[in-house]
């Protein structure tokens, strides 16, 4: 390693574009203290059970797992479920950066999102979907598009197919690859027929703009297997109902998100990009894990991706 | 603008036969000059490269969607919608060894192997929980086991022909290999507009 040259997957900013990301930060600030957020700086290293794996650990002189920020919205829970416990509706912002170990080392993001906490319903998705959108459009990109699915969706119809741990994996990663000639191998070999593997089957499907997700969401519900797709369904329809933002997608095959998401999921691309520029979801489990059951929705913003689009 | 790519070699003929079916006919035959991009119409246009290539080239977003074979996709892991598979260019990836060897099916010990797959090949031992030393080949592998250079190799087999001239056998499968669509996450969201009807002619 040559010490005089950052690490792969981290980087100097000088001059222009130190001055571009602060300008950026500055703007989304601003849209974000305006829709009622609050910021919140977490520690930058804290201990390891807060993240997943993908985290950089190291041990500390007694031994205990540390581990440098890898995700905000885990530690914005903690915060939410400890110190903040019982505060409801809780609107909450950050920004800075997350170190993930890559493939080859180690992936600093720099990243600034929100975070919406003690709200279940579908008001709150559509919230923090146009916040989302107006992120984007503060930083002036164009013809951006949210993409709107549910892993919910996608979990209901894996439990009403009765599908093994190993098989529900097959499935959500032909899913999200739109891979539907493996989904279809899958489905035919492993899952018994039914309304279960007819709904698996049509993940598979392109996005649909926004006008045509009623039909999409519509045909999906008369395939569902069970009250709990249907519910999942019913609450995609009822959040587009509730927010005008017309960059929205839907896309029943939209399932990646991060592991702790329990319903909504929606990523964000924005042109120029060969990757989306943020995404967020519902994680109504994760504030459990700190002590405080609550329901909570959030999204973040790769601004290491978006600040070169940005005018 | 639809940027596609376009593996060279084998794939390149029907792949571009496939494309061309659906309406994206290329101003000049790639081939026919040393262009490396060559316009189609005023909507799309092809770049041409090495299929171990067409990965990158599409997750990175340099090329909208391209063809290219499974054992690429899976190989270079890189992160691509993979909607159509054109059923050409069929072939199985294996593990051989001499055929008077004594590798076989029910691997035991660490085994020496070569190939130009050293992520799949990883992938396939540390399922069956061999430890493996892997050598990673750019061409000729077969001779890595003719010669002794390693007990066995991963490989592309099309017939078995090049396999059985050279005294080795299969000994087993790893993946079932055909050309595949494979299109940038982006993409398929940005210009869903273009590329929808493509798809459907393609698929």
């Amino acid at each position: 390693m040559d010490p005089a040259v950052p690490l792969p997957g981290t980087q100097d900013l000088l001059f222009d574009g130190a001055r571009r990301l602060r300008r950026c930060e500055t703007a989304l600030c601003e849209v974000f203290e305006k829709a009622g957020y609050a910021e919140v700086i977490p520690p930058v290293i804290e201990s390891a059970d807060v993240f997943g794996t993908e985290a950089f650990r190291a041990l500390d002189r007694s031994g205990r797992l540390l581990a440098l920020r890898s995700d905000f919205t885990a530690q914005v829970a903690r915060i939410a479920a400890t110190r903040l416990s019982g505060v409801s509706p809780l609107r909450l912002y950050y920004r800075g950066s997350v170190v993930r170990r890559d493939r080859e080392s180690v992936l600093e993001r720099l990243q600034a999102g929100c975070e919406l906490v003690g709200e279940p319903g579908a008001d709150a998705d559509a919230e923090v979907l146009a916040l989302a959108a107006a992120s984007l459009q503060a930083l002036g990109l164009k013809q951006a598009r949210i993409s709107l699915g549910s892993t919910g969706y996608f979990e209901a119809l894996a439990r009403a197919a009765a599908v093994s741990e190993r098989l529900a994996r097959a499935l959500h990663d032909a899913v999200d690859r739109k891979d539907l000639p493996t989904l279809r191998s899958l489905c035919e070999r492993e899952v018994p027929p039914g309304q279960a593997r007819d709904a698996l089957l049509m993940l598979a499907q392109p996005p649909r703009p926004r006008a045509q997700a009623a039909e999409l969401l519509a045909r999906a519900e008369s395939l569902a297997p069970g009250e709990e797709a249907r519910a999942a369904l019913r609450r995609l329809a009822e959040v587009l109902s509730r927010t005008r933002v017309a960059e929205l997608e839907v896309d029943l095959g939209e399932v990646r998100g991060l592991g702790y998401y329990t319903g909504l999921v929606f990523n964000l691309y924005a042109p120029g990009a060969p990757r989306p520029v943020g995404g967020g979801g519902r994680y109504d489990t994760l504030l459990g894990r700190f002590g405080d059951p609550r329901p909570a929705v959030g999204f973040s913003l790769d601004l290491d991706a978006l600040v070169p689009l940005a005018c | 603008m639809l940027t596609i790519a376009l593996p060279k070699g084998r794939l390149q003929t029907p792949a571009l036969e496939r494309f061309v079916a659906a309406g994206v006919v290329p101003d000049e035959e790639p081939g026919a000059s040393r262009k490396l991009i060559i316009p189609a119409g005023r909507d799309a246009r092809y770049v041409i490269l090495k299929d171990q290539d067409v990965p990158l080239y599409v997750e990175r977003g340099a090329a909208d969607l391209g063809v290219c074979g499974l054992d690429q996709v899976l190989e270079s892991n890189a992160d691509l919608m993979v909607p159509i598979d054109f059923g050409f260019g069929k072939c199985r990836l294996c593990l051989a060894a001499p055929r008077e060897s004594s590798v076989t099916a029910e691997l035991g010990r660490s085994l020496r192997v070569a190939s130009k797959y050293p992520r799949l090949t990883a992938q396939w031992f540390a399922r069956r929980g061999v430890p493996v030393d892997l050598i990673t080949l750019s061409g000729s592998v077969e001779l890595a086991a003719v010669s002794g250079l390693t007990d066995a190799i991963v490989d592309l087999v099309e017939s078995g022909r090049t396999l059985a001239e050279n005294g080795l056998a299969v000994v087993g499968e790893i993946l079932e290999v055909s050309a595949r669509l494979v299109v940038n996450r982006a993409a398929y969201r940005l210009k869903v507009e273009e590329l929808l009807p493509l798809l459907e002619k393609l698929g």
